[in-house]
């Protein structure tokens, strides 16, 4: 089952017999790319919603209230009103950088979105380098957020660029030591078998608990994850009370959702992240009892070769899906509670923070794991 | 020692900033759980206070056209015509000009009759600024109430005129004009 994408089977066990191989491959892709396009934007939506609400309560307010039971239909207003809206590039902007900086932001994270895996048998690409490949295309949206800011041809855009560019620079070093500390603990890079290394002790054997150094690891990696994603504290590119909307400044309408959009896809990208290597991903004590009950396997060899599909198993896919998106949301939740604790830092606090206190400590947790692992070889064996 | 210094330095700057982070999610997080404080607005309103100075309410009923308030006014936003019928006043217009006017009060105080107040509405929205010359009649020309009373005297009137043709004594003309006059003040 491995290296394998959980449609592709699907539609092997099912049309294969009258498709050529090919045909099966672009309907794959295809569903895959509109699955993933699609959670981009309920997540997207959910989240601006989630946000406001979110942000409401802390500040004594309600949020928005009118759309819908508290106001749930917003974001599709919201989505409405962004699609009506004119399309504005300004006269002295590069036309082509500026159309496709966004197109390339959403891309990188609609790419990002392959690796994210929607059960333990339901995978867009089951790729060995899931972690580095998801760390490697959000960082991609460095590139069309730079190509924005030069390409709007404004001061504040501009600012927001260098400042975006500085910053993931910065961050990117200990955002990928502190993962290395679970990456160790599990030997893998793939996120299921990561989640499935933490499902000893009834589904509650998370690497957060297994490791002395995974705690600060993961205080680690959650700013650093603040950071990549221009979350505030650390939201120095778009900081709206200096540089206007930093480098979305000029863009409006629909261009300008791209941009919120991806933030809160690589949002929930970095909570993925952080709820497979430190939160159990899949594992709980209800995934583990689930699948004790209803069997794991979704897709069981049947006669001839070609395997089927095993329905009794789709309830518990069902349920360990579910418990990485709680998870997931968890994750999002505190990246918002952060955002309406603390205000915004200088940017030299930033760098400051980001070489001198992240990157050393980073490396200092990934040396203690080691010793801490290497010890524990030795004295337990393996 | 230098070195100790510093890293005791860095050490006591990771851990107050884990510290007052934690602190201030603390102090976000009793804020998230309790009750907000705003209402919502046009479904919800807080109690306006007694002597608010909002939009102006005539007592037109009362109102004699004596244009007390509109010479108050320091800004002269009050515009007021009537018509008077004998005793009673045919009702033109009474507008304020809410573009000028600044809530002050000084129309309210001069009033004989204790006529025009100011309200609790504040809100006051409008598509165009004419519309903020607000009209503060509740009817234009006569009251009800005032035409039938004058209906009624003329029909005195027209009675008596009735009886003084049909002979009566000279001295019953000076009665109805007194009665006129006691009714009068």
């Amino acid at each position: 089952m491995s290296g394998s994408n959980a449609f592709l089977e699907a539609l092997r066990t099912y049309v294969g017999e009258w498709l050529p191989a090919w045909a099966l491959w672009l309907a794959a892709a295809v569903i895959g790319v509109a699955i993933a396009v699609g959670l981009i934007s309920v997540i997207a939506m959910f989240c601006v919603w989630l946000e406001r609400k979110v942000s409401g309560h802390i500040q004594c307010r309600y949020g928005p209230m009118y759309a819908g039971w508290h106001g749930w239909l917003q974001s599709i207003a919201d989505g409405v009103k962004l699609l009506l809206k004119e399309d504005m590039i300004p006269r002295d902007a590069d036309r082509v950088l500026f159309m496709l900086a966004p197109a390339l932001v959403l891309a990188a994270i609609v790419g990002a979105m392959a690796a994210y895996p929607l059960a333990p048998g339901v995978l867009f690409a089951d790729i060995d380098l899931g972690l580095f490949f998801i760390v490697a295309m959000s960082s991609m949206t460095t590139i069309g957020v730079v190509m924005a800011g030069w390409a709007s041809n404004s001061k504040w855009t501009i600012y927001g660029s260098m400042r975006e560019a500085a910053q993931v620079v910065a961050y990117e070093v200990p955002l990928g030591v502190s993962l290395l500390v679970p990456v160790m603990v599990a030997g893998t890079l793939n996120l299921r078998e990561a989640s499935a290394a933490q499902a000893d002790f009834f589904g509650m054997g998370w690497f957060l608990f297994k490791n002395p150094f995974m705690l600060p690891a993961f205080a680690l990696f959650f700013t650093a994850a603040l950071a990549e994603t221009k979350r505030a504290p650390f939201d120095l590119p778009e900081a709206e009370s200096e540089l206007v909307a930093g480098f979305m400044t000029e863009y409006s309408g629909i261009r300008w959702s791209f941009f919120f959009m991806e933030e809160y896809a690589a949002m929930f990208l970095m909570s993925a992240i952080a709820a497979v290597f430190f939160l159990g991903g899949f594992e709980s004590p209800l995934t583990h009892f689930a699948g004790q009950f209803f069997g794991t396997e979704l897709f069981v060899p049947g006669d001839g070769g070609a395997s089927t599909i095993n329905f009794r198993a789709l309830p518990y896919h069902l349920v360990a899906g579910g418990t990485l998106i709680v998870k997931t949301f968890f994750g999002i939740f505190v990246m918002m509670w952060l955002r309406w604790t603390l205000p915004r830092i200088r940017i030299d606090q930033v760098m400051t923070v980001g070489y001198k206190y992240l990157t050393p400590l980073a490396l200092l947790c990934v040396f203690g794991a080691a010793l801490w692992e290497a010890g524990k070889h030795a004295i337990f064996g393996s | 020692m230098q070195g100790t210094e510093s890293a005791r330095s860095y050490a006591k700057n990771v851990w107050d900033s884990v510290k007052t982070t934690l602190v201030g999610m603390g102090i976000t997080w009793r804020y998230m759980l309790q009750k907000p404080i705003t209402v919502q607005y046009p479904d919800e309103r807080l109690p306006i206070p007694d002597r608010y100075r909002g939009i102006h309410y005539l007592e037109q009923e009362k109102c004699i056209n004596c244009l007390a308030c509109a010479r108050a006014c320091p800004i002269d936003c009050i515009e007021m015509e009537a018509v008077r019928h004998g005793k009673e006043l045919e009702w033109i217009l009474f507008t304020l000009d809410y573009q000028k006017c600044m809530f002050c009060e000084l129309c309210v105080y001069p009033c004989p009759k204790d006529c025009i107040h100011m309200g609790t509405e504040f809100a006051f929205v409008t598509f165009d600024r004419s519309e903020f010359k607000h009209d503060l009649l509740s009817f234009k020309g006569m009251a009800r109430e005032a035409r039938i009373r004058m209906k009624e005297a003329e029909a005195k009137k027209a009675a008596k005129e009735a009886a003084k043709a049909a002979g009566a004594k000279p001295a019953a003309d000076a009665k109805p004009a007194a009665d006129e006059g006691k009714a009068e003040s």
